[in-house]
C-alpha cells in the first residue's frame, strides 16, 4: 500500500544550523529551544515512556535525560529535522535499556524491585483497581495481550506520532506500523463487542 | 460511488482517517463512504475504538504524571551548568577522541543508537556521581546569622537534625523527584548547621544513598574538619561556609589533600 505520510506535524526548529565558532554565543538560544521543546512535548512523552512499563520516577530521569542529550544533539550541530522522532526515539531505547538493566540486576542480586510490577503496565494506580466499567476492563485486557510492539506503535500513535516517526522510533517498515495499527484497533473493537453490551 | 468501487479494507480505512494515504485514493475512498452506509458504518466503529482507546489510554495515565514545574526547574538548571553539553560528563571521554570522532562519521546510520546507550550510562553515572552535588541553581546553600564564638559554643549535636516531611518533599519536588522513594535519598544540609547552615529549602538536597564514593558520610568527614579548622582559629568561618556550598567535593580534597576520600 502506499502510505504517504504528510509532514506537517514534525517538529523542527526554524533556526540554522550554526557554525561551530557560533556556539559558545548561541547556547541560550539552544537552551530556551530546549526548554520551548520540553513545554511541548515532555507531556507525551512522560506518557508514552510510562505506558511502555516505566515508573513514575525512572520516567521522569529518563526524560531529564532525553532533553539533555537534545541539548547535547542540537548544539553540536546534528540534524534538526523531525526532532519529535528524535527525541521519541532517544526515549524508547533509553527506557528499554533501562528495563533489560533492572532484569540483569535482578538476575544476580536478589532485589527488592518488584519485575511483575514493572513489567505490567504501568504502575497499579488505584484507580486502576476500581475500573469503573465491564468495558475498560476488556479493553485493558486486550491492550495488555499485544504484542509488545503492537502496544508501542498504538501508544507512540496516542502521542500523535506519523507512521514515518513510528516507523523511525521502532525501526520497522512503515506497512508494518500501518498494519500493526490496523490489528490492534481490530482487536480492541472485538474486545469491546464481545458481549454485545 | 461506481459499481467496481470495491469497499475499502479495514487498513484503508485507517490510513485514510489517519491522512497516511496519498490523496488520490482518499479521495476514491471518501467518494465511496459518500455512498456506502455500510462503510460508513464501519468507519464510525473505527473512531469510536479510537476514541475509547484513547480515552482508557490518557484517564489512566495523566493522573500518573507529576507537575512539570520541578522537572522544567531542574532542566534548566542543568542546562545552564558550564557542562551542560559537554562530553565532561560522558563517559566518552574515555576514548580517544579521535576514535569517538571515527565512530561518529563511519556509522552515522548508527549514531542514534549508538548515542542512546551511551547516554544511558552517562545518565546512571549522572545519577551516581554528580547527584553528589547539589544543582546550584536549586541549592545555592543559605546560612544563619551565626559568628564563629556561636558556632563553636555548643558541641556539635550528633547530627540529630529532623527535616520535616512537608520540607524533604518540597525539596524532592524541585528536584523533580516527586515521587522518590524516602530511602533512596537522605535530604542533606549542604552547608551543615555546625558550620551556620540554615534550614532554608535553598541549603537542602536529596543526596542519594547511592552515591558510592562521594557520600553522606565523606562530606561528614570534611563538616567535622572544617568545624575543627574554624573552631582553633586556622579557617574563616565564611571561607568555610564558601568552599563547602560551591562544590564540597572539591572542598573535601583541598582541606584533605587528598584526591579521593581517605578510609576512616
Amino acid at each position: 500500500m502506499s502510505a504517504s505520510p504528510p509532514d506537517s506535524n514534525s517538529i523542527e526548529l526554524p533556526l540554522p544550523v550554526r557554525s561551530a565558532s557560533a556556539l559558545s554565543s548561541a547556547r541560550p538560544d539552544l537552551e530556551s529551544e530546549v526548554i520551548s521543546l520540553f513545554d511541548q512535548l515532555r507531556t507525551p512523552l512522560l506518557r508514552y515512556v510510562l505506558s511502555i512499563g516505566m515508573r513514575v520516577q525512572e520516567a521522569e530521569e529518563i526524560v531529564q535525560d532525553v532533553f539533555l542529550s537534545l541539548y547535547r544533539h542540537v548544539r553540536i550541530g546534528r540534524s534538526r529535522s523531525n526532532l519529535r522522532g528524535w527525541l521519541f526515539r532517544v526515549a524508547h531505547n533509553l527506557a528499554l535499556k533501562q528495563r533489560e538493566s533492572s532484569r540483569r540486576q535482578l538476575g544476580s542480586v536478589a532485589g527488592s524491585d518488584d519485575m511483575a510490577e514493572r513489567r505490567s503496565d504501568p504502575a497499579p494506580d488505584p484507580e486502576e483497581q476500581m475500573v469503573r466499567s465491564e468495558r475498560r476492563k476488556r479493553l485493558l485486557a486486550v491492550l495488555h495481550a499485544l504484542p509488545e510492539q503492537d502496544r508501542a506503535c498504538l501508544y507512540l500513535r496516542a502521542e500523535g506520532l506519523r507512521y514515518r516517526e513510528i516507523a523511525g522510533v521502532l525501526d520497522i517498515s512503515l506497512g508494518s506500523v500501518s498494519t500493526s495499527l490496523t490489528r490492534s484497533l481490530a482487536r480492541l473493537h472485538r474486545a469491546d463487542r464481545a458481549t454485545g453490551a | 460511488m461506481t459499481i467496481e468501487d470495491p469497499h475499502p479494507s479495514d487498513q484503508e480505512m485507517l490510513l485514510t482517517a489517519d491522512g497516511e494515504i496519498s490523496p488520490r485514493r482518499a479521495a476514491g475512498i471518501r467518494a465511496h463512504l459518500a455512498g456506502c452506509w455500510a462503510c460508513r458504518a464501519r468507519m464510525a466503529e473505527l473512531e469510536t475504538t479510537i476514541r475509547d482507546f484513547i480515552e482508557l489510554h490518557q484517564s489512566r495515565l495523566d493522573p500518573l504524571l507529576p507537575a512539570a514545574a520541578g522537572p522544567r526547574a531542574l532542566l534548566k538548571a542543568h542546562l545552564a551548568e558550564p557542562a551542560a553539553g559537554d562530553r565532561r560528563e560522558s563517559p566518552l571521554r574515555l576514548f580517544p577522541l579521535s576514535f569517538a570522532r571515527t565512530v561518529a562519521v563511519c556509522l552515522s546510520a548508527a549514531v542514534l543508537a549508538a548515542g542512546a546507550a551511551m547516554l544511558l550510562t552517562r545518565s546512571s553515572w549522572y545519577r551516581r556521581e554528580s547527584a553528589a552535588i547539589p544543582v546550584a541553581r536549586l541549592t545555592p546553600g543559605a546560612t544563619r546569622t551565626a559568628t564563629r564564638a556561636d558556632v563553636c559554643r555548643s558541641e556539635p549535636d550528633q547530627r540529630a537534625r529532623l527535616i520535616p516531611a512537608s520540607v524533604r518533599q518540597k525539596v524532592f519536588e524541585s528536584y523533580g523527584l516527586p515521587h522518590a522513594r524516602p530511602d533512596a535519598y537522605e535530604v542533606d544540609y549542604l552547608i551543615t548547621p555546625e558550620l551556620g547552615g540554615s534550614d532554608d529549602i535553598r541549603n537542602l538536597w536529596p543526596e542519594p544513598y547511592s552515591s558510592t564514593v562521594w557520600n553522606a558520610h565523606v562530606k561528614d568527614a570534611l563538616e567535622d574538619r572544617l568545624h575543627e579548622m574554624v573552631c582553633d582559629g586556622t579557617l574563616d568561618l565564611r571561607t568555610a561556609q564558601h568552599d563547602i556550598a560551591s562544590n564540597w567535593i572539591a572542598a573535601y580534597k583541598k582541606y584533605f589533600h587528598a584526591d579521593k576520600p581517605i578510609a576512616r
